[in-house]
This record gives C-alpha cells, structure tokens and sequence, in this order.
C-alpha cells in the first residue's frame, strides 16, 4: 500500500482488471438497458438477441442471467 | 472577533465532531499506517483481528514519530529507544529502564475510532470535549435495501472548498456539462434554503431529478451532505444515484474526500449496478471528479476573501457562517480555560 499523497486511484471497486468477456457484457447490457428496456426479460432477450452469450456459449435463461450478473456483480 | 486560534480552527477543521480520516483497506490487518488530520499526526494501529486503534503519533518519551516504530501485534514499540506503547495509550515498557516511572502511565492520545461504509472515522475532541460526540451514520451508508460504493480521493485545496463545492448544487450544469449524468437542465435557477433538524436543504425551487438539483447538509456528529444525481438509462433500473459525501482536513492546504455512491437497488438489479459501475462507470463517474478537483485545486489561496456573490451562493455563504461561528466558539472556550 503506497502512502504518497496524492492518492488518486480511477478504479477503487474492482478486484481485476475486466476481461474482454466482462468489457462486452458490459456495453451490451449498457444498449439493452437503453434501448430494450429495464426488466429481466428485456435483459434476457436483449442479450440473446444480439448473441452475446454466457462463456460456455448458451442463451441466458433468466436464472443462468442472475447467477452470472451475481458472480460478476456481488 | 477573530483570534488566530479561530482562524486555525478554522482553518484545519473543526475540533469535538467526528471526521473520516482514510478508508479502512489503507490500514490492512496487523498493520500501521501514519496519516495526518485537522493538520496533526496520527498513527492508524490495526491488531491481527482487524481492530483498529488511532495514537498520537508522538513517543512519549522524546517525540520521535510512532510510525518508524514495530508493530508487536498490541502495541506499537519506538524505534529510538524501544519504549513500548499499547493501543489506548498507555506505556507497557521502557525496556531501557525496567521499572522505569512512564511505565503503566496513559500518555498518548488515542482517538475513538468507528468504521462505516469502508472508510475510518475518529471523533476530535478538544482538551474540554474528550468524550466522543453522540455520532448518527448516514442512513443510505446503513439501510440495508441501499447499495453504496466509496470512493476516495485526494486533493491539494482547503477542505472547506471541498465542501463548499458540494453545497453548490448549480456548477453542475456548468463545469460538468460534459458528462454522462449531468449534461441536462436548465442553466439558469432559483434557489432556497431550507432548514431541516440537522442542517439544511439548499435546493432549486423550480427543477428537481434532472441535474445536480438539491443537497442536503448533515451535521449529525460528522459532517456529510447527501445529494442525488439522475443516471441516464444506460445504467440500468433503480433510478438515480445519491452521493453521500464527507471531507477530512487533512490540513489547512489538503483534503481527503470521500463521495459513496449508493442507490436504492437490490438482488439482480444491484449485481447489475456493481458489475457495470466496476467495469464502465467507475471512470466516468472519476472523470467528473476529476473536473471538480481541477476547478478546485486551481483556486487562489485567497479565492474567498475577494468574491462577488449572487444567489445561487446562499448555500456557501450559510455554510461558511456556521462554521465560522462554530470555530470562533469552541477557541473562545478553549481561552477561557487556560
Ligand atoms: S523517543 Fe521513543 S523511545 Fe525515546
Ligand atoms: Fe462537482
């Protein structure tokens, strides 16, 4: 832990930085929530939608969309 | 009236009220961790089970600063000569001298200390006010359906800007117009002040959830503002972010500022929150930061002695007042007793 003043720190919230997986999520779930809409189902088709999928490759389900956004999110 | 102990009062912070001094991450288990507040020096002391204890960061014996010294898991030992000093002060051993007088004696200063939100307050209290002052957290850092992230920052700029700036809702349509939360609203408003039990409101009387429209000032034995910020869609549901904010006087020229984000979100819709502010929002939101640190380090040191003020700067002018009148007191009563 450094000491030296100034302590000016952009990222204070994560523990990594993101993966280009994590990056991609992200900006979708950014346009989904701007375009689709706010619900859980909007989120899920949105994402389907536009194929951006899980890392094994399948279609979010909701329960599959909130243990991810747990994992990434908690 | 004003004496030079007001003007450092003043000028360092005010004494008898809890101030947040670092984030709690900055002092790791078993470890110390020296900081200067209200332009002193201390010294952050955590035991292995993460209790934290703040000393003066003084030796009792000559002076020499506790923080070169070894951490012995309970207390902490000075490099000079090896006396040893426990956690509420108090010296456990002079091992150049067994037996010696100091030992047993509680002669450092030691501060109470709280941890909230992730960040370390210390109640200040001077010689006539050495019990801590009654203390309520915010409700947003302890409501559990409310999701806050600090963060913190610092700044070379009196800390009374710091806060100045905050109960200056109208720079928002200004020097943040370019961001991605308040580039709306109207650039023209009326303001009112409004008293509540424990501060006051200084909000505009025509626009509200649009910009930077409204804060509060708390003063609930610490000093914090709460304020709300709309999100634009993008940032998902739970409508707008609040800020809860706090300064600490690190001294008359420096100031730690500590702003946690929070929002009123819960389950998938708070993963949501905290997985796109980790991993795009963080830096937008750090971007505008940094537009308020610019602005405010770029300030002359003079800046409020040769104003010209309107309206909208009733909130700062309210502010200044009472903490002015509030640092002309507690140097009155402190002269009185010497
Ligand atoms: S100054 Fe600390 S032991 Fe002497
Ligand atoms: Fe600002």
């Amino acid at each position: 832990m450094s000491t030296d003043w100034p302590y000016l720190d952009v990222h204070q919230s994560r523990t990594h930085e993101p993966t280009p997986y994590e990056y991609q999520l992200a900006s979708t779930l950014e346009e989904v929530f701007t375009k689709d809409g706010h619900e859980l189902t909007d989120v899920v088709s949105g994402l389907n939608t536009r194929q951006v999928h899980a890392p094994d490759g399948s279609p979010w389900t909701e329960e599959s969309f909130r243990a991810e956004i747990h994992r990434l999110g908690a | 009236m004003t004496t030079p102990a007001a003007d450092h009062i003043y000028a360092t912070g005010l004494r008898n009220q809890w101030h947040p001094v670092v984030p709690s991450h900055f002092v790791a288990p078993g470890a110390m961790r020296k900081v200067t507040v209200l332009g002193e020096q201390w010294l952050l002391f955590r035991r292995s089970d993460s209790t934290l204890s703040m000393l003066a960061d003084r030796c009792p014996h000559r002076g020499a600063p506790l923080s070169l010294g070894k951490h012995l898991g309970d207390r902490v030992a000075c490099w000079y000569h090896g006396v040893e000093v426990r956690t509420d002060g108090t010296v456990s051993s002079v091992p150049g001298l067994p037996g010696c007088n100091l030992e047993g004696k509680k002669l450092v200063r030691s501060l109470p200390v709280r941890e909230v939100g992730g960040a370390v307050l210390a109640y200040f209290g001077d010689e006539q006010h050495p019990d801590p002052a009654p203390l309520t957290l915010p409700e947003p850092l302890t409501d559990p359906g409310t999701d806050a992230i600090l963060c913190y920052a610092e700044w070379n700029g009196p800390w009374r800007y710091a806060v100045e700036n905050l109960l200056d809702p109208m720079h928002g349509a200004f020097l943040h117009h370019e961001s991605h939360t308040m580039y709306d609203g109207d650039t023209t408003a009326k303001f009112r002040i409004r008293e509540t039990g424990r501060g006051y409101f200084f909000e505009k009387t025509d626009q509200r959830g649009v910009n930077f429209d409204w804060v509060e000032l708390c003063r609930t034995g610490v000093d914090w503002v709460d304020l709300s910020i709309p999100y634009p869609p993008s940032a998902g549901p739970g409508g707008p972010f609040g800020i809860v904010g706090m300064v600490c006087p690190v001294d008359e020229s420096r100031t730690g500022v500590f702003f946690w984000r929070y929002r009123n979100v819960q389950g998938w819709q708070r993963d949501s929150w905290r997985f796109l502010y980790r991993t795009l929002i963080e830096k937008r939101h750090w971007e505008v930061l940094e537009q308020d640190r610019v602005m405010l380090e770029a300030m002359p040191a003079d800046a409020d002695q040769h104003e010209n003020l309107y309206q909208h700067d009733l909130g700062v002018v309210r502010l200044r007042r009472l903490y002015r009148t509030e640092a002309e007191a507690q140097a009155a009563a402190l002269a009185q007793t010497r």
